[in-house]
């Protein structure tokens, strides 16, 4: 695979551009995760049950920040990336520079990656102010490279879909089926174990119930059980998708 | 004069379709070498083949010696691209542009500053400077375009129509400024629909149509060679033909009906006129022998539909 240190070269790129859209931007990645905390955290969860010997909204912190970077990740490499390819026509420009086609698709991942980790550290600064905050200033940076990592992965997985989409709508088919369904069943809102067995088999599938766990334990600082499945299993399937998302996408990119 | 480009039996097939049929050619350095023909003809397809931003199908074009492919930096690192498509980057101002795709060829910071700088100035669009793409005119746009090509000190410039869609005044710009990297010794590639600009920056060029070059040469060999020098049209109806063909036969050296056109070459206009006034016609033209009667000639219709 032709990539090269040319990847920041594109990264900077939408660094640059995107200073012209920070405020907007801001305001859509918080908002949706910052719903959740409100009216499920400290709404509904007036009604709720202590979980693990906290409120419920300590439960729910966790697991609404990996989704906020998954939900800010996956978008920008969905509808940021589109555009570029089939509107702006960007990448043909680009290409004919000693930027190879991988080196600009994993630039836009790179930078999905990073629009994820700006999402779940205001979230987290969010949720600091709501006093739920990692136990440790080490587990909060594991946290910080959790997010990474799951950046990494959902902005990956969103450049496959990219990589066929023939319009907008196209993309519909994945955040609605796909994306969407996964916030529910990952143990974001509510804890797994009393699913039935065939849930929780299903539940294990789903990247996001890994992030989650991880996260889970990053904020408690007691590593759960099967936590180096978690780990392994991220690590794989965002190896795979970053792989197949670059060679799908550069199929796209050159003809 | 050194050779700069080689095709041989370059093809591009896309499925069962072939866009460029095995065309052979050669490029020498600091000449501006020109591809002329319609729209479909398989011009941009042959170019970005040579800049290595698409695959090629079967042959082989090497620019300086180095093969042509997807993934060679160095044929990159010399060439520079003014594209037919305005893919200027709507998100950034004219400068930014600029500044951001010269980092694309690992220019240092400062080097940049002073090239962005030259060459805003080189395309008059210093007031221009810190506006949004969207706020230009499409004049300024392309010539925003020749700016960006030029980052990398390229010495081999690809212009894919650069004057496409602009008035006169926009275009004579674009031409001058061509013409003086012409001067400082850049190899030029142009493609074009339009034979007056072919015939003003080309030193060589060929015609394509449908994937295949037809004819190679100067402008001017072209047309004396195919032509003669001078073409008197005459919109008659198609009966009249073989009788007014067959009085011209002394005085012309070749004829072609187009339409509602018939055309006479001829090496000396003032016989074919003083026969024409003669025979008392109306709608005749008399006037110089051009690319677009070559490409007539060889194909049967215009170079623009």
């Amino acid at each position: 695979m032709n990539l090269s240190y040319r990847i920041y070269y594109v990264f900077f790129r939408n660094l640059v551009s995107y200073k012209r859209f920070i405020l907007p931007t801001f305001v859509v990645s918080l908002g949706q995760p910052l719903f959740y905390l409100i009216t499920f955290g400290i709404g509904m969860g007036a009604y709720m049950g202590y979980f693990g010997g906290k409120p419920y909204l300590n439960f729910l912190v966790p697991g609404v920040l990996v989704s906020s970077v998954m939900l800010s990740s996956t978008f920008e490499c969905l509808y940021g990336t589109f555009v570029k390819v089939s509107y702006q026509k960007l990448f043909d420009s680009l290409i004919a520079t000693p930027v190879s086609a991988e080196d600009a698709i994993a630039g836009e991942i790179a930078w999905g990656a990073f629009r994820g980790l700006v999402s779940g550290s205001l979230m987290l600064v969010v949720a600091t102010f709501m006093h739920v905050f990692p136990v440790s200033i080490v587990n909060v940076l594991l946290l910080l490279v959790l997010m990474i990592f799951i950046g990494i992965l959902f902005g990956s997985l969103a450049m496959i879909v990219t990589s066929f989409a023939p319009n907008f709508d196209f993309f519909n088919y994945y955040t609605e089926l796909i994306i969407t369904p996964m916030l529910f069943f990952s143990g974001v809102f509510f804890p797994l174990d009393r699913f039935p067995g065939w849930m929780k088999v299903f539940a294990k599938f789903l990247p996001l119930t890994h992030a989650v766990n991880i996260s889970r334990s990053a904020f408690s600082g007691v590593p759960s059980p099967g936590l180096a499945l978690d780990f392994l299993y991220i690590i794989l399937l965002e190896a795979v998708a970053f792989y197949i998302g670059i060679k799908l996408m550069k199929r796209r990119l050159i003809k | 004069m050194n050779t700069m480009i080689v095709a041989k039996d370059l093809t591009k097939k896309y499925g069962d379709f072939t866009a460029v049929d095995g065309i052979s050619f050669e490029i020498k350095e600091g000449e501006c070498f020109g591809f002329l023909g319609p729209n479909g003809a398989g011009k941009t397809t042959t170019i970005r083949m040579i800049h290595c931003v698409s695959p090629v199908t079967s042959g082989t074009v090497t620019v300086l010696g180095k093969k042509s492919h997807i993934d060679n930096r160095e044929v990159k690192l010399m060439t520079g691209v003014i594209p037919q498509e305005i893919n200027l980057d709507p998100d950034l101002t004219v400068y930014e542009n600029l500044v951001i795709f010269a980092k694309f060829f690992d220019i240092p910071r400062a080097e940049i500053k002073k090239r962005v700088a030259e060459l805003i100035g080189f395309v008059e669009l210093e007031s221009k400077r810190n506006s949004k793409i969207d706020e230009l005119s499409t004049g300024m746009k392309r010539r925003l375009l020749v700016a960006r090509a030029l980052l990398n000190q390229p010495r081999l410039i690809i212009a894919d129509e650069p004057t496409t869609g602009l008035d006169p005044q926009a275009r004579h710009l674009i031409w001058e400024r061509l013409r003086s990297l012409k001067s400082r010794g850049t190899t030029l590639i142009l493609t074009t629909q339009y034979m007056e600009e072919a015939e003003q920056l080309c030193d060589r060029l060929m015609v394509m149509y449908q994937g295949r070059i037809l004819k190679q040469g100067s402008p001017r060999q072209l047309v004396s060679d195919e032509i003669g020098r001078e073409v008197v049209e005459i919109r008659i109806a198609k009966e009249e033909d073989e009788k007014l063909i067959a009085q011209m036969a002394d005085v012309s050296c070749g004829h072609e009906r187009v339409g509602d056109t018939l055309y006479f070459y001829c090496r000396d206009g003032h016989e074919v006129m003083k026969k024409i006034v003669d025979f008392n016609l109306p709608n005749v033209l008399n006037r110089p022998a051009t690319l677009e009667d070559v490409f007539l000639k060889l194909t049967g219709r215009t170079l623009i539909e």
